[in-house]
């Protein structure tokens, strides 16, 4: 933890042994979840094993990108100078058809009309270089 | 819930004490390290407890964000002079202070130590200043699937606050009441932070910071510490120990780690972790006299008073706008005046919680004093709700 060092840049995903393939799928559009093979629990947060059962045996496949809101709040106040120009924006906490949540943000839409159990569908965005960040927008 | 029958023994149930509590000099204090503060809150709780710091032979810690030793319990114990036999550093976010307590109570019952000094000192306000605290308390979340989308600390708990109003109808209005609530029981208080009276309509028109939370819906940041002294039984009894604090019951649960891999955003560990003490106590929550709830936002105390079995799920709310959280009410919390209105510095503010309960049972709180305080619960909790620790405390009279 550096609290001065770097504060006016948005913090970017680095991708480890256990991530590195969800975030090439993103950069291929896909929201890549994990499916176990031996016990059919899915889940996006990329681990080694299955949370369910240990298995490693694990299999990626790309969810549908569509979801609803769960739960969502609106930043008015941002976590440092790097979001302050973005506010208001809100966060989002998106169940996807699949049945596993995930965080992300929502784009194209104003921060009043977000809603609780608001159809959503994936946007890739290509914030640098190398990275796309999964967000959301109203599904149409 | 009525009082259970006492088994013969039950853990730590009883075997420890708290003979001494201190706390520094809180709110804005300039000048003032968080090495300081926490060595000005130990050496008070020592004088408390009127013992010298060689009788102390185990150093229980959190960490700060100002100071930021890896090993914040060798580094106090170097500041104070003291070389335990017994230390650690314990990092379970915000609810590391009762934690602390629980693992203190066990390590003197098995031998590791038999006086133990907590402590936590934090100077988040003038050590940081408020941009630089808010930032540190981000970056503990995950780099990869939550930093990225620019959530503030404030997030994991306002998302679980907003889906609590979307499943059981728990309004602005009485989020706004925890903090109006806790802002009169902080005009009582010696050195609170903020003591102007507030009411619903200020709350409502402080701005938002993140919805369903406006300003005056989140907690202080803060300078300060605070420090207990916790010895066996036995020896509480040989030093002639006034009015002891026994430590009955602790529990603690931890269901997940990033927020969109919580079970339910509306029923927490709390659950787990008060059942876990209450068991050891031997008590239930319609036992409690008093009691000291994590209130880093408005809304987590209407949730925590539901899992902690205060009143049923979903009407939290209501349950404070009937009045009872306060004096007269069937459970007053935090008298002190909590972390939204008497101070918040990190992870020491949960001590702060202790120090109004145990002051409680002591009968020392003059006008803040609940009649007859016996039994009083103190529950710690942190990261959105991914860690929770219960602690139960009682009088000689409850053993
Ligand atoms: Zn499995």
């Amino acid at each position: 933890m550096n609290p001065v060092k770097d504060a006016h840049i948005k913090p970017l995903p680095t991708p480890d042994g256990d991530s590195e393939a969800y975030w090439q799928g993103l950069k291929r559009g896909q929201i890549l979840l994990q499916h176990c093979l031996d016990c059919g629990h899915l889940q996006v947060y990329q681990e080694s094993i299955c949370r369910t059962c240990t298995s490693e045996r694990l299999e990626h496949r790309a969810a549908s990108g569509r979801g609803k809101i769960h739960s969502f709040s609106v930043v008015y106040r941002a976590p440092g100078p790097a979001f302050k120009n973005d506010t208001p924006y809100a966060v989002i906490l998106v169940e996807l058809e699949e049945g596993v949540r995930m965080i992300s943000s929502m784009v194209e839409c104003p921060v009043e009309d977000v809603a609780f159990d608001m159809p959503v569908e994936l946007v890739c965005d290509p914030v640098a270089e190398d990275v796309v960040l999964p967000r959301f927008r109203p599904r149409r | 819930m009525t009082t259970q029958t006492k088994p013969a023994a039950r853990g730590i149930r009883g075997k420890t004490a708290i003979i001494g509590a201190g706390i520094s000099e809180v709110g804005r204090v300039p000048g003032r390290s968080a090495m300081a503060l926490a060595a000005q809150a130990a050496l008070r709780a020592m004088a408390d407890a009127g013992i010298s710091r060689d009788e102390i032979d185990g150093v229980l810690s959190s960490v700060a964000f100002a100071a930021p030793f890896h090993r914040f319990s060798v580094a106090i114990s170097e500041y104070l002079g003291i070389q335990p036999k017994f230390s650690n550093t314990l990092q379970v976010s915000g609810a590391t202070a009762a934690t602390m307590f629980n693992i203190a109570a066990a390590a003197i019952a098995g031998g590791l130590a038999e006086t133990v000094l907590i402590v936590g000192g934090d100077s988040l306000l003038s050590g940081l200043t408020p941009d630089l605290a808010l930032r540190s308390m981000t970056e503990s979340r995950d780099q990869q699937y939550e930093m990225p989308f620019g959530i503030p600390v404030s997030n994991t708990f306002a998302m679980t606050a907003h889906r609590h109003m979307k499943e059981f109808g728990t309004t602005a209005e009485q989020f706004a009441q925890v903090a109006v609530i806790h802002r009169e029981h902080a005009r009582r208080t010696p050195n609170a932070q903020m003591t102007q009276p507030i009411t619903v309509e200020d709350v409502l028109n402080s701005g938002w910071v993140a919805t369903p939370y406006h300003k005056l819906d989140c907690s202080l940041i803060s300078d300060g510490g605070g420090a207990f002294i916790v010895t066996s039984a036995e020896r509480a009894k040989s030093l002639g120990i006034e009015r002891p604090v026994y430590i009955l019951g602790g529990g603690e649960f931890y269901t997940h780690e990033h927020i969109f891999l919580m079970p339910s955003l509306t029923t927490t560990g709390a659950v787990q972790s008060s059942a876990a003490a209450y068991a050891m106590a031997g008590y239930g929550p319609g036992d409690m006299d008093v009691a000291g709830v994590y209130d880093c936002f408005t809304g987590t105390v209407i949730m925590m008073l539901e899992d902690l079995g205060f009143c049923p799920k979903g009407e939290g709310g209501r349950f404070v706008e009937d009045g009872q959280i306060t004096y007269g009410g069937a459970i007053p919390c935090n008298t002190h005046g909590g972390l939204l209105s008497f101070a918040h510095s990190g992870m020491p503010g949960s001590l702060f919680h202790f120090y109004e309960v145990v002051n409680q049972l002591r009968g020392l709180c003059g006008p803040r004093q609940v009649p007859d305080a016996a039994l009083g619960l103190v529950h710690s909790l942190g990261a959105g709700f991914a860690t929770n620790a219960t602690t139960i405390l009682g009088t000689e009279a409850t053993l």
